[in-house]
């Protein structure tokens, strides 16, 4: 972002006078929140900046089993907090941790995680396999599952809409987060998120999300009907990374071949899914 | 647009530019152990701690610390009378051309806050993010760890 042209910095008050005023600015206007990703676009057409983190929407709580978050709540604010340490066998901490460096952490917001929508980012794959649901206020409520919204051409609609809230639903089950980079602070060359839920002895639910392919994290149905029903085991988890070596749509880019990331597909499933079962059956 | 906010102790109330960015206010303030190496929040060399946090303030602009507090290195000690952390680096060899060591402190300082006990491992988690090119990071892990033994020991003012 061209610091030289922004005209006027604001706090809003609340999620309304946010509203106001980026309409106010219409496209020369800007959500600021963790700035992480705003500072380092290249937008230089931004003349006012709207920031959105004295408006409490950072705030972490349980709800029935499940965990809702506040979208200018950062990622180390949900790291710290016992309702996201708690959730899903603790997968948010898993991801969270692998998210780049603990000063950008504790800038970056979850809210700011979800509009980037990244396709290297760790966290889009996880909100994709965990089934969250995003919620905003722009002219009118909104509210939409993650992965149908990234199904949609979605950046348009937070250019004057603001994401108040995160919300994961409850998993009877644990998850696990697989990622390979090239430092412990890299982005993704590969990341996978899986979770499954044990009953007398066979998994009763699978999701698998496998994203930085190089496009952004998706599910993979057919991996998770394979799963469904079976022996949690070696035997299964060896099966389970064939199929997805054969079947998962990959790219390459300057970061990875395509048949590099097939392989480690296969592997970063397996290992995500075992380790999902091992916490779920503890 | 005027801002105040405290600057290692001191209150500040100035006009700032509302798109400048944090990094370039401080080091107009004088604040000189700031770098900006590359600007993207990916080296570390413009850490500063804002309500004890680190963060980048390469990646901040100047009016979101309204009303928090700011502390760069030359906040932690002085030369005469260096900061623990300050010391321990010194003691360890950890400083070579001194680019990257106001960031390492500080991420340590905020980590050595949070745990007085870290592992290795935990050190390097919290340094991964801040890059040096001189001395490899073997004898900025030992800093820090011998700061935090320095901690338990009381030896923290």
């Amino acid at each position: 972002m061209h610091g030289g042209r922004v005209r006027r910095f604001h706090f809003a008050r609340d999620v309304e006078e946010a509203l106001s005023l980026l309409a106010a600015y219409g496209s020369r206007g800007a959500v600021l929140a963790g700035g992480v990703d705003l500072l380092r676009s290249p937008r230089g057409d931004v003349e006012g900046l709207v920031d959105i983190t004295r408006i409490g929407l950072s705030s972490v709580r349980e709800t029935g089993g499940g965990v809702a978050i506040g979208a200018t709540t950062t990622l180390s604010g949900v790291l710290e907090s016992q309702a996201g340490h708690d959730y899903a066998g603790g997968i948010l901490p898993e991801v969270l941790r692998a998210v780049a460096s603990l000063p950008l952490r504790n800038m970056a917001t979850l809210g700011g995680a979800v509009v980037s929508a990244h396709p290297w980012a760790d966290i889009p794959t996880a909100l994709v396999a965990l089934g969250a649901e995003v919620r905003w206020q722009g002219e009118r409520e909104g509210r939409s599952l993650v992965e149908e919204l990234y199904r949609t051409p979605f950046r348009g609609l937070f250019r004057s809409a603001v994401v108040t809230e995160v919300r994961f639903p409850p998993w009877n089950g644990a998850f696990a987060y697989e990622k390979v980079g090239r430092t412990r602070y890299d982005i993704a060359l590969l990341n996978a998120c899986c979770g499954v839920g044990v009953e007398d002895g066979r998994i009763a639910w699978a999701r698998v999300a496998v994203g930085a392919r190089p496009t952004r994290g998706e599910r993979l149905p057919w991996a998770e009907e394979a799963l469904v029903g079976r022996v949690p085991g070696e035997p299964l988890w060896n099966e389970v990374r064939r199929l997805v070596e054969e079947r998962i749509e990959v790219g390459e880019d300057r970061r990875a071949s395509g048949e590099w990331r097939r392989t480690v597909a296969g592997v970063l499933v397996a290992r995500a899914v075992a380790r999902a079962a091992r916490k779920a059956s503890a | 647009m005027k801002i105040s906010f405290e600057l290692n102790g001191e209150l500040k109330y100035l006009e700032v530019d509302p798109g400048e960015r944090l990094a370039a206010l401080l080091r107009r303030l004088g604040m000189k152990s700031i770098k900006e190496g590359c600007g993207t929040g990916d080296c570390g060399a413009c850490t500063v701690l804002v309500d004890g946090r680190a963060v980048r303030s390469c990646l901040m602009v100047a009016p979101q610390v309204q009303g928090r507090r700011v502390m760069t290195v030359e906040g932690l000690g002085t030369l005469d009378d260096p900061h623990p952390l300050q010391r321990a680096f010194l003691d360890s060899g950890a400083v070579q051309c001194g680019f990257c060591t106001p960031g390492m402190i500080l991420v340590a300082h905020e980590l050595l806050t949070r745990n007085s006990s870290p592992t290795p491992d935990q050190v390097r988690e919290a340094i991964s993010g801040n890059l040096c090119r001189c001395t490899g990071y073997v004898k900025i892990v030992d800093a820090v760890l011998l700061a935090a033994r320095w901690k338990r020991e009381g030896k923290w003012r």
